[in-house]
């Protein structure tokens, strides 16, 4: 099975070659799509080994996804996992992560922090971001998740392919979310870990990501 | 009585307008029902402005049929800021989808 991990990243030269190196020993080939940085993200990524892209102008994490989830079906991808550049997420999470597809029992695996596995997540990101998030996914889509908002997640082929990111920003895991339940993807959360270097998502962004829903829904 | 003629004759120039764009596809089916709310309630507060007089009056407002017109101007501005909105988004998505297609082209 070919599995190819998808790792937005703007401007993570710091972390990139990291992230790179302990993603080789458990996936087949990584796409970084480089998000127009303004550091050397993009010669770090290819240096490291990884099939790297490049946006022409910065677009958002949404969209680096799309570009690369697009690239990874062109090359014959039979799992996709998106996988974030900071270096939050563990690499060791991954065989766990697509051991539900590789056995034929599930389309799409998402990733959760709340789970058996501890995070470390910010307090106020635990007990007040997450639970609205989750609030939000319940009113508006009637999607009960443990974790709404994790970026970690690998889809099967089949589910890729039927997959249309159309969010640019940070909406989109909203979006993947909703999209995969709408596709009658089977769909199965697994525990992962997420080390936290920094903060991430504040409540700010999580307005955001609602006005961007909304927009989407709008301009279709 | 001649106010309201007017304005009704207004809304309907810009109701006619908005089925011919919906005819031409020029706007999508969650736009066309936005503008078909707003102008239709247009055109029931022009029709029922004496009702609406009542109401703003009872409100507590020293309301007149021209506070009532002030004031869906300043809604119709709101709309025209909305509107603006969603043609910025669709052109994002635009930049997107050229963005994307040169990226993988290389």
């Amino acid at each position: 099975m070919k599995i190819v991990t998808v790792i937005p990243a703007y401007n993570e030269a710091v972390k990139i070659e990291k992230v790179i190196t302990k993603l080789k020993p458990y996936v087949t080939e990584i796409i970084v799509v480089d998000d127009a940085s303004q550091d050397n993200t993009f010669e770090i990524a290819q240096a490291a080994g990884a099939l790297t892209i490049r946006h022409i102008i910065n677009r958002g994490q949404g969209a680096a996804l799309r570009t690369g989830t697009q690239l990874a079906l062109g090359r014959d991808a039979d799992i996709i996992v998106h996988f974030d550049a900071d270096d939050q997420f563990q690499a060791e999470d991954i065989p766990e992560m697509i051991a539900p597809i590789c056995d034929g029992s599930a389309d799409a695996v998402l990733g959760s922090r709340f789970l058996t596995k501890k995070s470390k997540l910010p307090k106020s990101k635990e007990y007040i971001i997450m639970p609205l998030a989750r609030l939000v996914n319940r009113l508006f889509f009637g999607i009960k998740l443990s974790d709404p908002q994790s970026g970690f997640r690998a889809l099967s082929r089949k589910s890729a392919e039927k997959l249309t990111i159309e969010n640019d920003g940070m909406a989109h895991c909203t979006e993947i979310i909703h999209k995969l339940f709408k596709n009658n993807d089977r769909i199965v959360e697994v525990p992962i870990t997420v080390v936290y270097h920094e903060f991430g998502q504040k409540l700010s962004g999580g307005f955001k990501i609602i006005k961007d829903i909304i927009i989407q829904k709008l301009i279709k | 009585m001649f106010q309201q003629l007017l304005a009704i004759i207004i809304i309907a120039f810009f109701l006619i307008r908005l089925f011919e764009q919906k005819k031409k596809k020029q706007i999508s089916a969650n736009e066309f029902l936005v503008w078909l709310i707003f102008w239709l309630s247009a055109l029931i507060a022009i029709i029922f402005l004496k009702q609406i007089d009542i109401l703003v009056a009872k409100l507590g407002f020293s309301g007149t049929g021209i506070n009532v017109l002030v004031y869906l101007a300043l809604l119709a501005l709101i709309f025209l800021v909305f509107r603006m909105r969603l043609t910025i988004a669709k052109m994002e998505k635009n930049i997107s989808e050229l963005n994307q297609a040169l990226t993988l082209k290389k």
